[in-house]
């Protein structure tokens, strides 16, 4: 491999993320005609809701089926872009997409060209802290569902689901349908809410699925408890059981109404958040959604701010798999008419207004199921808020109230609240809510800002970086 | 099915399973305890996002147990702190 851009294999469209969008953006794309790279850091395609073994069937979305397209798209998984440049020549703008092996191979650096790029990068459960939420036996809804997806393991004998939002309900599914058993579903907001939006439900064809997913639950004898949350977990190395309370509706715990369920596992989601690293490093401008979370700004196109850079599916906010699919559909026609290829879709229009109702109507649920504050509550001064570097909220507390921090910003400089592994991807959130100054656009784009997607060994980074200022 | 060993012990797992997966499957909740408390950690996000189960594979700490596919003849050890300090529980 070469360090330097311009000598690296030239594709016309690199796509990131080999999910719903990334795969059905790359088909649109090659069957126009362009060269096609995928890369994605999964071992096997389909991203987190086709997630399948490895010695599974390959994915291909629905729609997307013509083999001889598919034989012209390199995939290149189990690899992970970290970064990506952009060098302008004149007229002719490139972009050099840096990669890296998995963890097997995180010394594998690569570099590869590309002419446009679309970000299909998807998303990553959204956990809140509570006390014990550090035992092992605690995972994210999303987690489990990989542990069963992926290897066919289930993430443990007797399971709570706990958080907010109709994703709690496919996780039980999921667990229920491998042979596993669900203590409860622990949905910290009201879905009646939801009734108002039954004609929405059927419209982009969710009512059927949600339907599927009660019955299963009445079936299995699983108490589905609306307004009500995990305030705790109990366990000395690993989960034995939580304690759950009545909440109101900004989720502060009715005083007795704890109950105590025995449990060797808990889940934990309250909702996504897009995984905005690559657009947010490449200065696209971002948005609050009405998750409150982050996403890419894009256009009618899927084109984000900065020329050449398209997104699709979750990154642009969450919105299910169907969405993320037509989004694919229609970055990749897009990119492929600005390489002057005629658009591969037979009725875009049509796409386009079933885009944007899917995403009104993925707008309007997420209203249904709001994040509250009475989480705070629980937070004990030893609960772990950041967990890689073991940050507990007393001392988060003790740097807003005592030193003044304001912001989350702040609160990380003086906490290292943020700082591990995970370069806050687990914890912003919960950081962001116990500030002051909160919710803010630009107070959450700071912290999604990452120099890299994922830690690169020092001696591979230093090579490129020498590479890239001979260029300049 | 691929063998494998784990902390020292010998076992067979499920063919494309993940390193987590296998340690699961095996009963195994936690293989790895964190650098400043020391306290037991496992699957969290299970999409390779976390960071919290890292483990020590082939010699090489701090690897994602939840995205790596197990290989055959895979040697994985639990690991304390920043896995480089050797030991295995
Ligand atoms: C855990 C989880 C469970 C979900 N379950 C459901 C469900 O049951 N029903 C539903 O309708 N929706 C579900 N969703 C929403 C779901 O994300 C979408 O439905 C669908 O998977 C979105 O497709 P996507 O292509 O946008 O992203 P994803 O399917 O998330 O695919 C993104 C891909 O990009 C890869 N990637 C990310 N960053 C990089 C990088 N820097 N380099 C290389 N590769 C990268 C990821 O590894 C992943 O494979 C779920 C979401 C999550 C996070
Ligand atoms: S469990 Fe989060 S990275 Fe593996």
């Amino acid at each position: 491999m070469s360090g330097d851009p311009l000598d690296a294999t030239e594709r016309d469209v690199v796509v990131v993320g080999a999910g719903a969008a990334g795969m059905s953006a790359a088909y649109a794309a090659a069957r126009a005609g362009c060269t096609v790279t995928i890369i994605d850091a999964n071992p096997v395609a389909g991203g987190q809701y086709h997630r399948r073994r490895i010695d599974a069937a390959t994915y291909r979305p629905r729609g997307c089926d013509d083999e001889a397209v598919w034989r012209r798209i390199h995939i290149e998984s189990a690899t992970t872009v970290y970064a990506v440049e952009i060098i302008d020549h004149g007229t002719q703008r490139i972009f050099g997409v840096r990669t890296r092996g998995d963890d097997r191979h995180r010394r594998d650096v690569d570099l590869v060209r590309a002419r446009r790029l679309i970000i299909a990068t998807g998303a990553y459960d959204r956990p809140l802290p509570v006390p014990g939420w550090d035992l092992p036996g605690v995972m994210t809804g999303g987690g489990a569902q990989a542990l069963i997806k992926g290897s066919g393991v289930l993430p443990g004998n007797r399971v709570v689901v706990a958080g907010t939002g109709p994703f709690l309900l496919a996780v039980a599914q999921a667990i229920l349908e491998a042979g596993g058993s669900v203590a409860a579903v622990v949905e910290a907001n009201d879905p009646v809410a939801l009734r108002r939006h039954r004609s929405a439900l059927t419209n982009v064809g969710k009512a059927g699925e949600l339907a599927r997913f009660i019955t299963s639950l009445t079936r299995h004898r699983v108490p589905y408890l609306r307004r009500h949350r995990v305030t705790r977990v109990h366990g000395d190395t690993t989960v034995t059981g939580v304690t759950l309370a009545r909440v109101d509706a900004s989720w502060h715990a009715t005083p007795g109404t704890d109950r105590f369920i025995e449990a060797d596992t808990l889940t934990l989601g309250y909702g996504f958040t897009a995984q905005t690293d690559l657009p947010a490093q490449l200065g696209c401008t971002l948005q609050v959604s009405a998750d409150e979370g982050l996403a890419v700004t894009v256009d009618d196109d899927q084109a984000t701010s900065v020329t050449g850079v398209y997104a699709a599916g979750e990154s642009t906010g969450v919105g299910g798999v169907d969405l993320a699919g037509i989004e694919g559909l229609l970055a990749g026609a897009a990119v492929a008419r600005s390489l002057d290829h005629p658009s591969p879709l037979r009725d875009e229009p049509a796409l386009r207004r079933s885009r944007d109702r899917m995403r009104a109507f993925a707008d309007a649920l997420a209203t249904a199921f709001p994040l509250r504050s009475g989480w705070r509550d629980d937070l004990e001064d030893d609960t772990v808020v950041c967990r890689c570097e073991e940050v507990p909220a007393g001392r988060i507390r003790n740097a807003i109230t005592e030193l003044g921090a304001h912001d989350a910003r702040t609160v990380k400089l003086l906490t290292r609240a943020g700082m591990g592994w995970c370069q806050g991807r687990v914890c912003s959130l919960a950081v962001d809510r116990l500030c002051p100054r909160s919710a803010t656009l630009d107070g959450q784009a700071r912290a999604a800002t990452r120099p890299v997607a994922i830690p690169v060994p020092l001696g591979a980074v230093a090579d490129i970086n020498l590479q890239s200022r001979r260029e300049s | 099915m691929p063998e494998i060993i784990i902390d020292g012990r010998a076992v067979t797992v499920a063919d494309g399973v993940t390193v987590a997966a296998a340690l699961m499957s095996e009963g195994i909740r936690s293989w790895r305890t964190t650098r400043i408390a020391g306290n037991p950690r496992g699957v969290f996000c299970g999409m390779g996002v976390c960071f919290d189960c890292l483990v020590t594979l082939n010699g090489e700490p701090n690897v994602r147990a939840c995205i790596t596919p197990v290989e055959p003849g895979d040697v994985i050890d639990s690991q304390q702190g920043t896995g480089h300090d050797g030991g295995v529980s």
